[in-house]
């Protein structure tokens, strides 16, 4: 049996890539933001940092 | 014109307070059963066929991922029908666990109104039987439809649409791969990270780092563009159940339609021989490099050392649809759809940003960089990623842009919906409420009368709408033999 930790000695996570990664040009999309919403930022405020890290799920299909 | 009856299957991605990857199997079997209503397991699995391989031939096994076989050794789950805890929905659907996943398939539908609404039910279902199961163990559970848990585990949204078997493999791969490719850039639902291959900040499709193969029938590990699962759920000798693995779970109704309505297009155009003669030098590359490429000219190599672009791709199908498929309003309505995404995307894609879902993501989470510091490719920022995700629209980021009116999405959440009419759908969904109903499938029903089995052939194609929901069982039986 595997932990679920050991998962990430899967080749796959990677650093970030530089800015302008792409050599041919800007990274992101140059797209504008969204615009204010109380409620967006109560949820925003909301997430759990760390989710990201914990959330480990088997291959499906 | 053939309608092409299709459906969705969404694996959901599933997170229990306290609970990881190596418990997943027995949470996703104890989610499912914690649905409301009676659970009974009776999906027939007499007809199940995922070796079998659309090119002629049956694979002699099939690859599973390494990582997860290495969380199941030693381990006895119990009988495959119990851990996989399979319930049929009285609108037609099934419900079940699916490598560890929650899985809602959608029942059959003709139109696509009909597949976004039975979608989005779906949504609605699974989240209402993690709620019952959160209640039951006191452990917090999150749902989300979204294709990765950022660490090189994938899960799948799949689309099955029903096409004749004469048509085959070949005449089908040459067809739906350039689509398969190109419509990401119309459709994908965006990802903040690479799990393979070359790095990135940002990319389009949640998908696109899974697949290694053109061509295969595996689906779990070393994934195609192209799956040539050949298990039709009907007469094999007429029909074939094309099944895409190739596609991204959308929050966003718009996208699902889109990218459903896409390969809907490319079937269209083989039924009255018009597809563009359009072959890929590498679909596999080129999905990566589409997937990846955030200064939007999306170029792709084709055969002959050509280059083209995804916008040109899906124009040429737009272009053919236009000329020999007038007069179809659905094909119209997508076809004016998809132009207003491709003439906006590569100078002004903020005005489609509430169309498009790896737009309105990447929007987002622009602004939680500028907000918070927050660098790309940390951890933290992916987990605004995957809130995106959360299919609770009281803590999803995605329908909390939707509930600020950044995104057109008028799609109700209704847990109950009929079957769709027109499908057997509607035979299926009608047939739990007899409690002689002993076994069931996509094509087939089982009841037991006196003692004795009597099996029933659903017909994919047949119209079940004339059937009554009043019947008694022999003449429920009666109706949709006779139908």
């Amino acid at each position: 049996m595997i932990t679920a930790d050991e998962r990430l000695q899967r080749p796959l996570t990677r650093e970030p890539a530089p800015k302008g990664g792409d050599e041919r040009g800007p990274a992101v999309p140059d797209v504008q933001k969204p615009g204010d919403s109380n409620e967006l930022l109560k949820r925003l405020k909301r997430v759990d940092p760390d989710q990201a890290k914990k959330y480990r799920q088997r291959s499906g299909e | 014109m053939i309608s092409f009856v299709t459906g969705l299957e969404t694996e959901y991605g599933c997170s229990v307070e306290g609970r990881g990857a190596n418990t997943q199997i027995d949470d996703a079997q104890a989610l499912v059963r914690s649905l409301p209503g009676e659970c009974r397991v009776i999906w027939d699995y007499r007809v199940e066929s995922p070796r079998q391989d659309l090119r002629g031939f049956r694979a002699d096994r099939l690859e599973v991922d390494p990582v997860d076989a290495a969380f199941d050794e030693g381990k006895h789950y119990g009988p495959s029908e119990e851990v996989r805890a399979d319930q049929i929905l009285a609108n037609g659907a099934r419900f079940y666990n699916d490598h560890g996943h929650p899985e809602y398939a959608t029942p059959e539908c003709r139109s696509l109104d009909d597949l976004l609404a039975h979608d989005r039910a779906g949504e609605a279902i699974v989240l209402q039987a993690a709620r019952a199961y959160a209640e039951s163990t006191g452990r917090q559970t999150t749902i989300y439809k979204n294709n990765t848990d950022y660490h090189g585990a994938s899960y799948g949204f799949h689309e099955s649409y029903l096409v004749p078997r004469d048509w085959g493999f070949e005449r089908l791969y040459a067809a739906l791969t350039p689509l398969l490719v190109a419509r990401i850039i119309v459709c994908g639902a965006g990802k903040a990270v690479a799990e393979s291959g070359r790095p990135c900040d940002y990319q389009i499709s949640q998908r696109a780092d899974f697949f290694s193969e053109r061509a295969s029938v595996d689906t779990l590990y070393r994934r195609p563009i192209f799956n040539t699962r050949d298990e039709p759920h009907s007469n094999p000798a007429d029909w074939v159940r094309l099944h895409v693995i190739a596609g991204d779970a959308n929050m966003m109704p718009s996208c699902t339609w889109r990218k459903v309505g896409l390969i809907r297009l490319g079937l269209a155009l083989m039924a009255v021989d018009a597809v563009p003669n359009i072959a890929l030098a590498d679909p596999v590359r080129a999905i990566q490099a589409v997937s990846r490429d955030m200064t939007r000219r999306f170029e792709i190599a084709v055969e002959d050392r050509i280059m083209t672009t995804a916008y040109e791709v899906l124009n040429a199908y737009l272009d053919a649809g236009e000329r020999h498929l007038a007069g179809d309003a659905e094909f119209g309505r997508l076809i004016v759809d998809v132009r207003e995404i491709l003439e906006s995307l590569p100078d002004r894609p903020d005005r489609i940003a509430g169309r498009v879902d790896w737009i309105a993501k990447r929007q987002l989470l622009q602004t939680v960089v500028d907000e918070t510091g927050l660098r790309w490719g940390s951890s933290e920022l992916l987990a605004y990623d995957l809130e995106y995700h959360n299919v609770d629209p009281n803590e999803g980021l995605y329908f909390a842009l939707r509930d600020a009116g950044m995104v057109k999405d008028a799609i109700p959440t209704d847990l109950d919906i009929p079957a769709p009419r027109d499908t057997r759908a509607r035979a299926r969904g009608l047939a739990t409420r007899y409690p002689e109903l002993e076994r069931a499938s996509w094509g087939t029903l089982v009841f037991r009368l006196d003692g004795e089995l009597r099996e029933v052939t659903l017909d994919p194609e047949r119209d079940y709408s004339h059937v009554s929901p009043e019947l008694d069982v022999d003449d429920f039986i009666r109706a949709i033999r006779t139908s």
